[in-house]
């Protein structure tokens, strides 16, 4: 049982160099070795979950043997407790899916072996870091997570726009990890250790300046990972311009260790997310960086670009859930961040096969997929209905939670800042829902195109992980509290009680902790929704049977012939005012033209502001990491 | 040791600004290099000691007033700068790509991807 961690996390390294050995031979052996590490990785993970999740047991592994003496941790270790073991599971699931989703989806590009090499090296980074008790062991997996996927964007090189992405991605990223050697370093100088328990132990005893500065550099550093606010220009070139199954694996694991590590320190290594500045510091982040970014997506002609910035979005929620220190709130935001990682996932997913079918992600090129790709648009719908948060769908269930736990913070605490962040939470949902029906609006339905005239439904091997992707979304709205017993609370309660995870590292040693107070509130009740759903669902039915027996005369022969002399605005008339006989597809940029253009400065300003220069973005980056250093300074 | 920490940081903050300022690729590569050197120093300087020797002891060699510097930075360095290494070259490399297909060098005309 103690092995298993450093056995999940060599497999896919080994994996990795296996497939750059015996992988050239073919596509088949490739795909063997790739699915194989890949299930074997997840089998491993899996069976930690009885004792870890239900048990509460905590499995440490010493890299050599070299156990702590007389209380002091020398070695390496690797920890895992029941949050490192949900992110671990949020990890190896999402690797599985996107690996069998690979084996379809680039099965025409070249140098195949390069692209499973790096992307098992980048899975096991990723695990390597979220398994890791060892704080300068997840800056090396960091580096190696930023590096893999830094090349995986690049990989399609021809495509406009991907050495670009990679590069800004390279240097701006290079920033997060210099912040996070340089935090790293400045404990060490303080505490003499680097294993996390320990830190935890002595951090509490230690408050002194290099401390704080090292807070605010490890904050920024995780920040970077998870894309927040100043850096999430990175995540959208990123994702735009990789293959499909890496940017799921951008949006779905990558920004979810940037949040791991946001939890692990807050919550176990510093244990000051009960300070109230610290609290204002983590939601006030999530807050700005969930509406700016829903307002960038209102802007994207990129299908792509926009799923980018709903992904980043949708971070900064959960984000703000676990910046409120509550139970509840941690527990919301840890639920989110598995449903993130699901529906951001499939969105990822199908733009991959809408791109491979059609060639295109020009929203304003698509249309009329949804009678060429029936299963495609299934798909979509319900994962643009988990994002946007609809019921019954597992979005909902999550964003629900995350409202109900800023409220109830606001109401304990009388903090009139609470209730404004619910008040944002709900209008970004809106405005989630608004950008999502632009984008069904126009590539999925209305006229068909001129280059989605040939398109047909992918093939079984790109589906299948879908449909998986899709069910589970589907699963995990329906049984929120099943799910909340088993997996949220003992997550949510680990890392609650820092005083467990320290002795589980240091046998015997004193753990003088803060109180944990975990109580796990029950969210909300789905078969009322369904009922509500059912009702909604029998009264369009009703309308639409109807419908024929209201429709008007249809025109004169006379009328029609002048169809070709239209309007100045003919191209909007449609869709306002039902006009049947003069037929022309909404584009997406059109739908909410008059939002647009109430909201005209708002928008160019941002739209300015994410300029595209490498040197702007560094800028930010910057300004950012100084003025976190200042506030931690003042108020931590 | 003071002023090693002053040159360290000199150097980070010398490294972002060569990076925040100098439009050429090249000179933002050189920038990340810069702030690499200011981590490392930084690393060594925490470790080190005046009058510290080598870490080689056998059992029973250390006695109370022996001074010898702190081991674990250094293996720490040594991480950091292959780390570095690896990130220069990956950087290098892309720049090169990037030339042959932009035909230029300068980040205000590199920005296809913006808004």
């Amino acid at each position: 049982m103690e092995n298993f961690p450093i056995l999940a996390i060599m497999t896919l390294f080994m994996g990795a160099f296996i497939n750059s050995l015996a992988g050239r031979r073919s596509y088949k052996a490739r795909c063997a070795i790739v699915f194989t590490t890949m299930a074997i990785s997840l089998i491993l993970v899996l069976a930690m979950v009885p004792s870890v999740m239900g048990g509460g047991e905590i499995v440490c592994y010493w890299m050599g043997g070299w156990a702590p003496e007389a209380d002091w941790a020398y070695g390496i270790g690797l920890e895992v407790d029941a949050l490192s073991l949900f992110f671990g599971l949020i990890v190896t699931i999402a690797v599985m899916i996107s690996g069998v989703y690979s084996f379809t989806y680039m099965k025409h590009d070249d140098s195949q072996v390069n692209f499973y090499t790096l992307f098992l090296m980048l899975a096991g980074s990723v695990l390597g870091l979220v398994l890791s008790g060892d704080l300068f062991n997840i800056f090396v997996m960091v580096e190696i997570m930023t590096f893999t996927a830094v090349a995986l964007t690049a990989f399609r090189n021809d495509t406009e726009g991907a050495l670009e992405g990679a590069f800004k991605y390279l240097v701006v990223g290079s920033l997060g990890s210099m912040s996070i050697l340089v935090g790293t370093i400045l404990i060490y100088a303080c505490l003499h250790t680097l294993n996390l328990a320990q830190i935890a132990q002595m951090a509490i005893h230690a408050r002194n300046p290099v401390m704080v500065i090292a807070f605010g550099f490890l904050f920024v550093g995780f920040c970077t990972k998870a894309f927040m606010f100043p850096f999430q220009p990175l995540a959208a070139d990123a994702h735009a311009v990789a293959p499909a199954s890496i940017s799921m694996m951008i949006s779905g694991v990558l920004t979810k260790c940037g949040v791991y590590g946001l939890i692990r320190l807050v919550y176990v290594l510093f244990q000051n997310i009960g300070q109230t500045h610290v609290q204002y510091l983590v939601t006030g982040m999530g807050c700005v960086t969930m509406f700016i970014c829903v307002t960038m997506a209102f802007n994207q002609h990129n299908f792509k670009r926009l799923l980018a910035f709903h992904s980043i979005s949708q971070v900064g929620y959960v984000v703000t859930a676990l910046g409120l220190g509550t139970a509840l709130g941690l527990s919301a935001g840890l639920y989110h961040a598995i449903n993130h990682t699901l529906f951001k996932g499939l969105l990822f997913l199908v733009a991959g096969a809408v791109q491979h079918q059609t060639g295109t992600l020009d929203l304003d090129e698509l249309g009329g997929l949804s009678k060429k790709m029936p299963r495609t648009t299934a798909l979509f719908l319900i994962g643009a209905a988990s994002i946007s948060g609809i019921p019954p769908f597992n979005g909902f269930a999550s964003k629900w939670m995350i409202y109900q736990a800023a409220f109830s913070k606001a109401v304990n605490t009388d903090n009139f800042f609470y209730l404004l962040v619910c008040g944002v939470a709900l209008i970004t949902s809106v405005l989630t829902l608004a950008s999502f029906v632009k984008v069904a609006q126009s590539a999925f339905f209305g006229q068909c195109s001129v280059l989605c005239r040939d398109a047909e439904d992918c093939e079984k091997g790109m589906l299948v992980p879908m449909s998986v992707l899709a069910v589970l979304c589907v699963v995990l709205g329906l049984i929120p509290d099943q799910f909340g017993t088993l997996f949220l609370k003992p997550a949510a309660g680990a890392a609650m009680d820092p005083g467990v995870y320290i002795s589980a590292m240091l046998r015997g040693a004193d753990a003088t902790v803060m109180p944990a107070i975990y109580g796990y509130v029950g969210a909300w009740n789905p078969v009322f929704f369904i009922v509500l759903l059912l009702i909604v669902t029998v009264g369009v039915t009703i309308y639409s049977v109807s419908a024929p027996l209201r429709r008007p005369e249809p025109l004169a022969e006379g009328d029609v012939e002048d169809e070709h002399v239209l309007p100045e605005n003919a191209k909007y008339e449609p869709f306002f005012s039902g006009e049947e006989s003069v037929h022309s597809h909404v584009g997406g940029s059109d739908l909410f033209w008059g939002f647009k253009e109430n909201w005209k400065k708002y928008f160019s300003f941002w739209h300015d502001w994410h300029s595209g220069i490498v040197n702007d973005y560094e800028l930010y980056g910057v300004v950012f990491l100084a003025a976190a250093l200042i506030y931690c300074m003042l108020f931590v | 040791m003071t002023f090693n920490y002053f040159v360290s940081f000199f150097f980070i903050v010398l490294g972002l600004f060569c990076i925040i300022t100098r439009h050429n690729l090249f000179k933002v590569v050189i920038g990340m290099s810069v702030v690499d050197y200011g981590t490392n120093l930084l690393i060594v300087s925490i470790g080190a000691s005046n009058k510290g020797t080598a870490p080689i002891y056998a059992e029973g060699e250390i006695l109370p007033g022996t001074w010898f510097v702190d081991p674990i930075p250094q293996a720490l360095t040594l991480t950091s700068i292959v780390i570095g290494a690896c990130i220069t070259a990956m950087a290098l490399s892309l720049v090169i790509k990037i030339y042959h297909r932009y035909g230029t060098l300068d980040t205000r005309e590199i920005r296809r991807l913006h808004g």
